[in-house]
């Protein structure tokens, strides 16, 4: 059974997610401060983390890369609509997703449920995602059993998404893993790349199932047929 | 207004000065003297009558006059170190120079309070201006402020109705409820929360906007995927809308969140003012350096008069605050000129027709 870690500072949102968590069949642990979001976390090692933004001792920010110095546990944050630029400082302090309050519990118990599968199977050569496989070490894509060709830079991109499957990432890393760091700020392309991308891919180009945006903040691969929300 | 009189301060000030003033330009026609004829160099007191006149009035320049003429006398024409005069001429040099003195500081005198009198009218007459204005204009933004407030709190009020209505009807357990009625009640809990959430969140993106703080981050995107997320975010009606852009269409250049919401509003709009179950159609079209998406409906449409009206916060055509008219245009015109777009009610006899104009960005090579 999987143990999660939820911080939040207000206590009927505290109360409502360690109802529907254990509900789902979790262990919950609670904090309402960062330093005792770090001593719980440091005690009794949690598998997954859902972390507020604001705190009153720190920013989750910080606290998601007090975590990082020592611990890979997935971490999900809980941000407010509109605040891009908090959502992407936390992403790129090593946070893996974000859900938007004010949330459903199914959005919520989705995310963390795509979170700990990630760290289960994180080696497999191939992988499937939907209709979609990758053959990561042959470098050979499918959909549907039928052959697609991509670019040298579009399988790197490709590859990094289906490793992350169901993870949030930032223009930041996609750009820095697929590109170089040289190209760390030039994600004003990578949205039309994308689209080129897509129409190789997805059967609705426009109302993409698989490779979803967060304007804003990044992209993630997702498996149409696990999608709740 | 200058006052009559000096105070004491100001007088002891310009005692000061005035002496001041004497000796300094004693002391220089002392050191010009062997180059010069002395009795020349009498006029040079007018540069210490002059300043105090301007600063100190007209009675203390006479002083200055008077007393510079004495010691003028006194220092440098002979016998010297007498006030008596050895040559009649001299007489005339000094008389002359007093009249002199007294007429320029009195024109200095009079010029310097008119300056002061214009100055003090234009002042009073901006401030009165600004107060006119500024009552003015508080009276009208208080007014649009209180049905401003009117309005939200309806629209706020409403939802939160149905929300504690459903959810007392729960918790009674007096009440016999068969389970669709509770799954009922529970899903009307769930929908009029997301419909507070959407009013929220249109009250926080018009306080962002009116603040100045919605900054645009313009990258490029294809048009066909904005449209595709706002459509997505258009809720259950979203089944009627139905799009129509070429794959090919040119990247815009724009902030997709706030472009979003522009389109997600323009739609919600065209959706609430058309028949149920008709269609709302979106196409794109290229003009100049602009991407035009049109939305259109099969509604009523907007009347010619109302076309720009319907833009402002809260309020429909003829300028009246309404009820639930909400900020949806308003954000739509806010974030489009935050994103160098514009948007704009079109004349259209067949129904709601708005066009939002999103910057094409200029073709550049795609990394591949």
């Amino acid at each position: 059974m999987s143990r999660i870690l939820v911080v939040d500072d207000e206590p009927q949102i505290l109360r409502a997610l360690e109802m529907s968590l254990r509900g789902a069949g979790y262990d919950v642990d609670t904090a309402t401060t960062g330093a005792q979001a770090l001593t719980t976390a440091a005690v009794q090692p949690p598998d997954a983390v859902i972390l507020d933004l604001v705190l009153p001792d720190m920013r989750g920010t910080e606290v998601c890369r007090e975590l990082r110095t020592w611990t890979s546990v997935p971490v999900i944050v809980l941000s407010v609509v509109g605040d891009e630029s908090e959502k992407v400082a936390a992403l790129d302090a090593g946070a893996d997703d974000y859900v938007t309050k004010p949330f459903g519990v199914d959005e919520l118990l989705a995310r963390l449920r795509a979170a700990l599968r990630r760290v289960d199977g994180e080696t497999e050569p191939v992988r499937d995602v939907g209709e979609l496989r990758v053959d990561i070490a042959g470098r050979e894509v499918t959909f549907a059993g039928r052959p697609v060709q991509l670019t040298p830079h579009e399988f790197t991109f490709l590859s990094l998404l289906i490793r992350n499957e169901g993870k949030l990432l930032t223009h930041k890393t996609i750009l820095e893993e697929v590109w170089g760091h040289a190209y760390a700020a030039e994600s004003h392309y990578l949205h039309v790349y994308v689209s080129q991308l897509r129409r190789k891919l997805e059967p609705d180009p426009a109302r993409p199932r698989y490779i979803l945006t967060e304007p804003g903040v990044g992209y993630r691969l997702v498996d149409p047929s696990r999608r709740t929300s | 207004m200058r006052p009559k009189s000096l105070s004491r301060v100001e007088l002891a000030a310009g005692l000061l000065a005035s002496a001041g003033a004497v000796v300094f330009v004693t002391a220089a026609i002392a050191e010009l003297k062997p180059y010069v004829p002395v009795l020349s160099l009498g006029v040079l007191y007018v540069f210490a009558v002059l300043p105090v006149a301007v600063f100190w009035g007209i009675g203390l320049a006479a002083l200055v006059s008077v007393a510079s003429m004495l010691a003028f006398n006194w220092f440098f024409l002979p016998p010297t170190h007498t006030f008596q005069l050895s040559d009649g001429a001299n007489w005339l040099a000094l008389a002359v120079y007093l009249v002199t003195a007294i007429v320029v500081s009195a024109l200095a005198a009079s010029a310097r309070r008119r300056a002061e009198l214009a100055e003090l009218r234009e002042r009073e007459a901006a401030a009165l201006a600004g107060e006119v204005l500024e009552a003015e204009a508080l009276r009208r933004s208080d007014a649009i402020k209180t049905a401003v407030l009117h309005a939200v709190s309806h629209d706020l009020r409403s939802p939160l109705t149905a929300i504690v209505a459903a959810a007392s009807v729960l918790a009674n357990s007096e009440l016999l409820l068969a389970d669709g009625d509770r799954v009922e009640l529970i899903s009307t809990i769930r929908s009029e929360a997301d419909r507070l959430d959407r009013i929220v969140g249109n009250l926080l993106d018009m306080s962002r906007l009116d603040g100045g703080v919605a900054a645009a981050h313009p990258e490029l995107w294809p048009p066909e995927e904005l449209v595709g997320r706002a459509v997505e975010q258009a809720g259950p009606e979203a089944e009627r809308i139905v799009v129509d852009i070429d794959v090919d269409a040119p990247p815009v250049r724009v902030d997709a969140v706030q472009i979003e919401r522009v389109l997600v509003n323009l739609l919600d709009n065209a959706l609430k003012f058309s028949p149920p179950g008709s269609p709302v159609h979106v196409r794109a079209e290229e003009r100049d350096e602009e991407l035009l998406l049109h939305v259109v409906d099969q509604g009523p449409g907007v009347a010619a008069g109302e076309r720009e009206a319907v833009f402002a916060p809260f309020r429909r055509g003829d300028g009246v605050v309404v009820r639930g008219a909400g900020l949806g245009l308003a954000i739509a015109r806010g974030f489009s000129e935050a994103n160098g777009a514009r948007v704009w009610a079109e004349d259209d006899p067949w129904g709601g027709h708005f066009v939002l104009a999103l910057p094409v960005a200029e073709r550049t090579p795609v990394v591949v």
